[in-house]
């Protein structure tokens, strides 16, 4: 394919997808769940995109990510609580002193977010990245509950407000003459984009090496320690920010908000989206959160055909039949929906021609691709 | 000095539970080498089904203990055979998702059968009997806890050391690839380890939520969290490791709750793994592994 | 010490707990030569390797590079009472540059057992040792403000691949290739990262007459169009004779034998080492 086609379906697509956004936003009446799961589609997106940069990309297993949210969606609460408001939110134990009048615009509470998630990915990073593979993984979710569990002690009561959490958390707001809906698509697109170029770029290929072959890659001279320490911090950057776009859509955090069980999800989408692949995790955020949060609601609730009671029907069966699919989807289908590639418009094209070419051979095909992609 | 007693038994006996799921862990990622993050959910599965044998069908005690040992065991071999057996030849990060998809839906599935609120323990009358020593007063369970622990790991070291096939369990953590062209049946002994551990994840279970009020679907995930960082603490691999891992464990957490940190009791288990995985990365007793080039 | 060395390894001993896997290895390597380091199987020619490139720390002894101390250690701890290999006291400091500082330096390497980025490309291969050298970082570089130096370093890299014949197979995954391709591929990758000494761990390995004649004269070519100094572990006797100047001869890790190709094989102790072992 030439390199002016594939400028102009690039454009065509981006456009599709804007107007298709603006049109949920337009639209009114039953697409409200439709604005609220492309929303969180969008903020888990990036949470499994910054997951992937590490997982996937560097070969660093860590399941720290909800921790690094938990740190950003906390700091950015902190500093950006309207000043009127703080006395309502700190009923019980009252504001520490230099926050007492300090309410930061979201943007700056945002960068903020991001930059504290990193600066303790940084602190803890020289301690467990020197760790292997599942020592690390076990180190870094050890993190993780020790943010829940500080967030929520007493020491820092006056900042965090325990385990009563934080509320009054500034929403999305106009952006001028964007409506408030679209501000956590803009942020989300502009870090994806980011981590799109670091990826293709020679950091991003050095990080890569390491994924492959920790040895060989050093021998070729990539300094192991600096660069996994780069994607660490660079991952924990883009999950902070993650976690405080999660506080602005939800308007109030609590530790409970960060369980092991939402880095359990994310790294659900990953792994269905492909480790190794930022666009398998950005469709497969949309589709997980789309299912779970939409499509899937029916199971949860009990339901009569006429007089018949439809067998299993009730809270919590949702959750059952997603566990499942991660399940099969970890035993049968190891390498997602992307795989390791990245979408293309080469690859596109490259597939309708084979399916035009040779409809039988695609099956076998497919069961090659299915064996040892992941090695 | 009666408090201090006090601490140090409540200290030892809560150590000697994690001991014992520990030793599920250390024994699994000898030979799999594998973090099974499903082993607390495991133990969190047998507190349900006792609640189970003992409250819905009325089972008497003692033979409800026999019964949910048995069904843990059997629950941990099909979650063996289904989740982990499937990937033996497939990168170690699949078989770590699948431990991971195994927790994610035994949690969930607890959540779905039981509901998410938190159930009554049933009690076993004669275990929560009050005995009194000298000053120092406490519940029967508490006592017993360490002994149990003591016979289970007793036995199970002489099973490892002069059994045929606890020499195969040897072998097989050593070199699995080796073992399998000695003639191991390597599928065997990788369920009698899944055996092995959740029998010992049972009785943990049972000592464990006695003396506490209520179970709910996340109670193991914690414990097990904890317990994994026992068995890391001791060397992962070592059974008396993963013993000596979980009393540390036990009683560092009891003497922080002591002295009125009990909020930071569980942080200090984690910082305590971080500590010990700097110092010294393959825990107290565990074996060095170097990778050739 | 004369400027033309390129690489010395000065009274190196590597020993694992008991075994002592090289004794006091002394070798040297002059600028623009091709030396070959022989031996049985087993002999530590490739820990030897793992040494000079500080993959493993030595246990006594030092390595130098264009003059340069990159590694040197002595018995400590635990290896003070273990350790079995000579030890007078000559190397005093604790020094141990990490592999990539040492390939940054100018020493690269291929591997054995060939360690390829096996899922990626075998462009992205080669251009990835290509960052080592990189200037930019990574802010410059994800924002693209290094346009100039990126794609000089594909330039580069295109250069090399069709240097060395695999120009055709570049988008091809690398462990898609040929074997022999694959040997060829690694060199390629050692080779970007514009290194002074190259150090080749038996890279006729696998390969018939033929092919091992190529590859001798491929070897003799390279170290011409890249101005290299050239250490190989080779057991194919044809390719060691044909293209090295000087053979080191290890056995049990230690060195018995120096000298031309010559001179090797009418060495007895070689002969004794190798008796029934090589053809």
């Amino acid at each position: 394919m030439e390199k002016k086609t594939k400028r102009i379906c690039s454009v065509c697509a981006a456009a599709a997808l804007l107007v298709l956004l603006i049109l949920s936003y337009t639209a009114t009446g039953t697409t409200s769940m439709l604005r609220s799961v492309l929303q969180l589609g969008a903020i888990y997106a990036l949470a499994a995109c910054s997951m992937n940069l590490l997982n996937g990309f560097t070969g660093l297993f860590s399941l720290g990510q909800a921790g690094f949210m938990a740190v950003g969606a906390y700091t950015f609460a902190v500093l950006t609580i309207p000043v009127n408001k703080k006395a309502n939110v700190y009923y019980l134990y009252g504001v520490a002193d230099g926050l007492k009048n300090l309410a930061l615009p979201s943007w700056l509470g945002l960068i903020i977010a991001g930059l504290m998630a990193a600066a303790f990915a940084a602190l803890i990073g020289a301690a467990v990245l020197r760790l292997k593979s599942d020592y690390f993984a076990i180190a870094t979710l050890g993190f993780a509950e020790i943010v829940r569990i500080c967030v929520a002690s007493s020491p820092l009561a006056r900042v965090t407000n325990g385990s009563l959490g934080l509320k009054n958390i500034p929403g999305f707001t106009d952006l001028g003459f964007i409506p408030a809906y679209f501000v956590p698509f803009i942020v989300v697109t502009v870090c994806l984009v980011v981590m799109f170029l670091l990826i293709d770029c020679s950091f991003g290929r050095a990080f890569k090496a390491i994924r492959e072959d920790e040895i060989a890659a050093e021998a070729m001279g990539i300094n192991l320690a600096k660069h996994k320490t780069l994607s660490f911090v660079i991952s924990s950057f883009f999950a902070g920010i993650a976690g405080a776009l999660l506080a602005m859509y939800l308007g109030a955090v609590q530790s409970t908000t960060f369980p092991l069980m939402l880095t359990y999800n994310i790294l659900l989408i990953v792994v269905i989206g492909g480790m190794g692949s930022m666009t398998g995790s950005i469709i497969a955020a949309f589709l997980v959160i789309a299912a779970k949060e939409w499509w899937l609601r029916v199971l949860d609730v009990e339901t009569y055909i006429g007089s018949f009671h439809v067998p299993f029907l009730r809270t919590g069966f949702r959750m059952v039949v997603f566990s499942i699919v991660l399940m099969v989807v970890v035993l049968f289908w190891r390498q997602g929906i992307m795989g390791q590639k990245e979408f293309s418009w080469d690859g596109i094209y490259n597939r309708i021609k084979s399916l035009k070419t040779r409809k039988k051979g695609a099956n076998i095909e497919k069961a090659n691709a299915g064996g040892g992609v992941n090695e | 000095m009666t408090n201090f007693l006090q601490y140090c038994l409540a200290g030892l006996s809560i150590g000697s539970i994690y001991a014992l799921i520990a030793i599920g862990y250390t024994m699994v990622y000898g030979i799999l080498r594998l973090i099974n993050f499903a082993h607390g959910d495991i133990f969190m599965m047998a507190a349900y089904f006792m609640i189970f044998a003992m409250v819905d069908y009325a089972i008497p005690w003692y033979v409800s203990i026999v019964l949910v040992i048995l069904v843990t065991i059997v629950l941990g071999v099909i979650i063996e055979k289904l989740a982990y057996k499937p990937l033996r030849t497939a990168p170690r990060m699949s078989i770590m998702i699948s431990a991971i998809g195994v927790s994610y839906l035994l949690q969930n599935l607890a959540t779905y059968l039981f509901s998410a609120l938190p159930k009554q323990y049933p009690s076993i009358p004669m275990l929560n009997k009050t005995l009194h020593f000298g000053e120092v007063s406490t519940s029967l369970v508490t006592v017993l806890t360490p002994i149990v622990c003591i016979i289970c790991v007793v036995a199970l070291l002489a099973l490892v050391k002069y059994t045929k096939v606890g020499m195969a369990m040897r072998a097989v953590s050593k070199d699995f690839d080796t073992a399998q062209l000695m003639g191991i049946q390597i599928n065997n002994i990788i369920s009698l380890t899944f055996v092995i551990g959740c029998g010992l994840a049972a009785v943990g279970s049972m000592l464990y939520f006695t003396p506490r009020p209520s179970v709910f679907p996340l109670a193991g995930s914690l414990p097990g969290l904890k317990c994994f960082i026992a068995a890391v603490f001791g060397g992962i691999g070592s059974i008396p490791g993963a013993v000596v891992g979980g009393l540390v464990v036990g009683v560092c957490e009891t003497f922080m709750k002591a002295v009125g940190l009990s909020e930071f009791s569980d942080v200090f288990t984690f910082v305590l793994l971080v500590i010990v995985l700097m110092f010294k990365p393959t825990g107290l007793f565990g074996e060095k592994i170097s990778e050739k080039v | 010490m004369s400027n033309q060395n390129v690489l010395r390894v000065c009274d190196a001993t590597m020993q694992f707990g008991g075994v002592v896997a090289v004794d006091n290895l002394n070798l040297e390597v002059n600028k623009g030569e091709i030396i070959g380091l022989i031996g049985p199987n087993g002999a530590g020619k490739t820990t030897a390797f793992n040494v000079i490139t500080g993959v493993y720390t030595p246990t006594n002894g030092a390595v130098e590079f264009n003059g340069e101390r990159v590694v040197e250690n002595h018995p400590q701890g635990k290896m003070k009472e273990m350790y079995r290999g000579q030890n007078d006291g000559k190397y005093k400091d604790v020094k141990v540059l990490t592999p990539d500082k040492i390939t940054k330096l100018g020493v690269a390497r291929t591997f054995q057992n060939i360690r390829l980025f096996k899922s990626l490309s075998v462009f992205d291969n080669v251009l990835i040792a290509k960052h080592t050298n990189m200037k930019a970082g990574i802010f410059a570089d994800t924002f693209r403000l290094n346009r100039a130096e990126e794609n000089r370093m594909k330039e580069e890299t295109m250069e090399l691949l069709r240097i060395l014949d695999l120009a055709e197979h570049k988008d091809d995954v690398a462990t898609s290739l040929p074997y022999g391709k694959q040997r060829h591929l690694e060199i390629a990758r050692a080779l970007a990262t514009n290194p002074k000494l190259l150090l080749l761990d038996e890279p006729a390995a696998g390969m018939n007459p033929q092919e091992s004649d190529d590859l001798m004269k491929f070897v003799a070519r390279i170290r011409d169009d890249f101005d290299l100094s050239i250490l190989m572990i080779e057991h194919h006797m044809q390719v060691v004779m044909g293209v090295c100047e000087r053979i080191y001869v290890l056995d049990y890790g230690a060195l018995i034998a120096e000298g031309t190709p010559f001179e090797i094989q009418s060495n007895p102790k070689v002969i004794e080492a190798y008796l029934g072992v090589d053809d």
